[in-house]
């Protein structure tokens, strides 16, 4: 950490040749990180994340940098540095700098400094255990659990000095099943923005490893999906990952104020089917993409981005808001000091509906379930996405008649929002890291039980028409 | 800087062997968005990675924190990560390999090149491509230089220096008109400047874009394809991924037991040449050991796995040079494929082709693909192949087979070697592959 005299210097050389905003990030971060590979602890690794990144802003230019030199000659170096992008005089000296007094939400009750490598081992074991022991045909298990201490400092050319600490944790696990022809893995990764309490009280590790070998076992045998158009029935919880993917990429400042989107200047227009309303809530206790401040020091937001299938807000960074006239809403998120900040994601899901999952399913005479969904990536300049299906079923006539794998769903965003006809009543989230261009960050999708009425599935199975 | 005082620690803690790894890196880069710098970042980084030994068990840690009161707590996390370390594999602390081929890669031109330069081959390019037609509606152009700097250092008294740069210049253009908008893009990657062919390059990223236009899925069919060289070098990444030793001894490697038999079609030769001059060169390992140039698969003829120090003690043989250390255990990796070129340009393979289609980008890898095993299903785009030439775009389609009947059904490849970030590649002609589309 720096002295505020230093900050004011630093932030008063920035400004030097003319920028009318300057900030300094600074980050003092601990991640501790346990694998385990078929019950051996095959690696324990400490990182050390550590450094400033500084942002220099005039007008609709930004100029950033970073170092891990932090002594007084480290950080005027950078800061001369960078002002030497401008060339106008000084508009703006900084002459004080306060601390903000932000929220101390989200504060774990078991630090994870306090949950010894062993105890977290031990914990791991089990889940690994009920993993490998399901079935003969899990030959491999992996597992693994992060605890993230970060610990941020903001000083921006406003005056002000914000700082917040963030403590994560989070668990991964991955089975591989084989019947000597076929290899099927499967995972998961509960995590959350709260201490060990949470892997003590709120998940039962037993039952994830269960899950997770159930999965990869089925899928073993599960035949090829069919391809072809078709209704898909979106399970809750990860599910999300097409609304995230599909929408909420498409509604960040970074792409919508550059007309780079399918959603720039639609606020107000129907964009999803009128039984659709969503959010990115940033401010859920304990939740894995919560933070009291974001990463520009303001308080975080629910914001309402779809109501009944209109757009309503958009997530909006302040240097982003500067192009499209808006006010930042807590959406400015980075990986760590060597990204500059952007609108990203927190938490962002589709809210509950009133149909429950076996209506949905009850109500649908052929079309492909896609219980739980893989990842996937979309083109924000045409909204096409992709997403992988990970355990997927054939519904006829109204029930689940058999598994399937290798599915895809294709399609484009603003199409596949206004052609979503039932939405659930049990809304779930789950946990993802979300790559765009200010690095990975912790987000949670989500979203209840929805069904799409028509959706291209890609599949190695039959084709139907 | 003077690292002893850590090995110093380290044995006063009873870590017996320690290895440090520092790297420096000095990064530029540049956007360039409507004819403005949109944004300009520099950057000057140092971190270091440790492991270190006690007994057989093994602890990491890695830090960007080079304070001199911090060693003790670092050397203390190393020993408490090291005493909960129970893995069967073994970490190997190296002495040294008898010969290093070291070369002078670094190309101090480009640093030297100005910051003012550099924008202006950028601007020209924003520029010429923004002019190309009516139809583009926006240029990004985004440069990106590196230089880093690599120290290996370990108890056994081994040093090793390397030092290497590169630039990349990337451009994305969006046409279209208020019914449709398209995106393409493509880049050059190097350390000398002078390479940079502006007319060339913008005649490319356009064409990318602009040849989209009007593109809808195709007939749900099998075709005979020609996938170019992003796409055939994406496959190859996951096709590579099982001949490494460690997937192959744990049992999630479908290239077990398959060492000098026939895995690919006798059309593909894939080398790894970390030894070539360029931006791939490198002449250590992350475990320090020398590296050379090999044939991983001859005329489909499966050569080698690929060892680090652990797994090849495993099979009793000698590590291929291929350890890689992300943030933890080291694992295996290769810093420059190529997939040896044929003698037909692209016109001579869509001749060939006669009727199919032509796979120019694949979307979803990290999710359609099934690295165990190989079974894919991606989102594709490309355009059609009529009576030997490239016809119609193709969108919103999805390609699916399986990973390892593509190599094998790979009846061409051509001579349009591309230079992408995994290495060397250039398109091949594939007999079958499964399309969905409308």
């Amino acid at each position: 950490m720096i002295s505020k005299n230093l900050a004011k210097d630093v932030l008063n050389a920035c400004l030097e040749t003319g920028g009318d905003f300057a900030e300094i990030f600074i980050e003092d971060t601990v991640k501790d990180l346990i694998s385990l590979d078929n019950g051996n602890c095959e690696q324990a690794t400490t990182n050390y994340v550590y450094g400033a990144g500084i942002r220099i802003l005039k007008g609709l230019q930004s100029v950033y940098g970073y170092t891990n030199d932090l002594s007084r000659s480290g950080l005027m170096n950078l800061a001369c540095n960078l002002s030497k992008s401008f060339h106008d005089q000084r508009i703006k000296t900084v002459n004080e700098i306060k601390t903000v007094r932000v929220g101390k939400s989200h504060q774990p009750k078991v630090p994870y400094e306090n949950v010894s490598k062993k105890e977290r081992i031990d914990y791991l074991l089990k889940g690994s255990n009920a993993c490998m022991n399901y079935d003969k045909k899990i030959v491999r298990v992996m597992i693994g659990f992060t605890s993230t201490n970060q610990k941020v400092y903001i000083f921006n050319s406003d005056g002000k000095f914000i700082r917040d600490t963030r403590v994560r944790g989070r668990c991964f696990i991955n089975a591989i099943a084989s019947n000597g022809v076929a290899i099927e893995s499967s995972g998961e990764g509960p995590g959350a923005l709260k201490g060990f309490e949470f892997f003590n009280d709120e998940i039962d590790i037993v039952k994830v490893g269960e899950d997770v070998a159930r999965v990869a076992c089925m899928l073993l045998d599960a035949k090829e999906c069919p391809s072809g158009k078709m209704p898909v029935i979106i399970g809750n919880g990860f599910g999300g990952v097409i609304f995230h993917e599909a929408c909420g990429h498409s509604l960040e400042a970074s792409s919508v104020s550059k007309n780079l989107s399918v959603f720039s200047n639609k606020l107000g227009t129907q964009i999803a089917s009128s039984i659709v309303s969503a959010v990115d809530d940033g401010t859920i206790e304990g939740a894995w993409g919560s933070e009291n401040v974001d990463d520009e020091g303001h308080k975080t937001h629910r914001n309402l981005l779809i109501k009944n299938g209109v757009l309503n807000s958009y997530l909006v960074d302040s240097f982003n808001g500067r192009r499209m006239n808006a006010h930042e809403n807590g959406a400015s998120r980075r990986e760590s000091y060597k990204f500059e900040p952007t609108s990203r994601m927190s938490n962002t899901f589709i809210l509950p509906g009133k149909s429950t999952p076996e209506e949905i399913i009850k109500a649908t005479k052929f079309g492909l379930y896609a219980k739980s969904m893989g990842g996937g990536s979309v083109n924000p300049a045409t909204g096409e996405f992709n997403f992988a299906v990970n355990e997927a079923y054939i519904v006829e006539n109204g029930e689940i008649a058999y598994p399937v794998k290798g599915a895809t769903l294709i399609g484009s965003g603003k199409d596949v929002l206004l052609k979503i006809d039932m939405v659930g009543n049990d809304l779930k989230r789950a946990q993802g890291m979300c790559g765009a261009a200010s690095g990975s960050v912790p987000t949670d999708v989500g979203q209840p039980t929805i069904r799409v009425s028509e959706m291209t599935v890609g599949g190695r199975g039959e084709k139907l028409n | 800087m003077n690292y002893s005082v850590y090995f110093q620690k380290a044995k006063d803690q009873g870590i017996d062997e320690l290895e440090l790894s520092i790297t420096s890196t000095k990064k530029l880069s540049i956007d360039v968005f409507r004819g403005e710098i949109e944004s300009f970042s520099s950057s000057l980084t140092k971190a270091l990675q440790a492991r270190g030994k006690i007994g057989n068990k093994v602890g990491y840690v890695n830090s960007e924190n080079f304070d001199r009161k911090k060693v003790d707590e670092l050397i203390g996390q190393i020993k408490e990560n090291a005493e909960n370390n129970n893995s069967k594999d073994e970490c190997i602390i190296f002495k040294g390999s008898e010969k290093y081929t070291k070369k002078i890669v670094f190309n101090k031109k480009l640093e030297e090149t100005s910051v003012d330069d550099k924008i202006a081959l950028l601007k020209e390019i924003e520029h010429k491509a923004k002019l190309k037609d009516s139809r583009i509606k926006d240029v990004t152009v985004s440069y990106q230089e590196e230089q880093s700097e690599k120290v290996l250092e370990n108890s056994y008294g081994l040093k090793l220096k390397d030092k290497s740069n590169y630039f990349m210049i990337y451009c994305s253009v969006v046409c279209g008109d208020e019914n449709e908008t398209k995106n393409g893009g493509d880049y050059i990657l190097g350390n000398d400047l002078s390479i940079c062919n502006v007319d060339d390059f913008v005649d490319r990223v356009c064409a990318d874009a602009l040849d989209q236009l009007g593109g809808e899925p195709c007939d749900s069919k099998k075709y005979k394809a020609v996938f170019n060289p992003s796409v055939t070098i994406s496959l190859l990444n996951f096709f590579i991924h099982n001949t490494i030793a460690e997937e192959v001894q744990k049992n999630t490697s479908l290239l077990k037991d398959k060492l000098n038999q026939l895995v690919t079609s006798k059309k593909i030769t894939i080398e790894e040449r970390p030894l070539d001059r360029g931006i791939f060169f490198r002449y250590f390992d992350d475990e320090g050991v020398a590296t050379y140039n090999k044939k991983i698969i001859d005329k489909g003829i499966l050569k080698t796995y690929l060892y680090n120090l652990a797994t090849a003690k495993k099979d009793g043989c000698a590590s291929t040079g291929n350890g890689y250390r992300g943030s933890g255990k080291v694992g295996t990796s290769t810093s420059s494929l190529t997939i040896r070129p044929g003698k037909k340009s692209l016109d001579e393979l869509f001749a060939k082709v006669g009727n199919g289609i032509y796979i120019t980008d694949v979307a979803g890898l990290h999710a359609g693909m099934n690295a165990q095993s190989g079974n894919f299903s991606l989102q594709a785009n490309g355009y059609l192949i009529e009576n030997g030439k490239k016809t119609k775009p193709v969108c919103l389609i999805t390609i699916a087979g399986n990973l390892f009947e593509v190599f094998k059904n790979v009846i061409e490849v051509g001579n349009d070697v591309k230079t992408t970030f995994q290495g060397f590649c250039p398109s091949v002609v594939v007999k079958s592959i499964s399309v969905s589309g409308k």
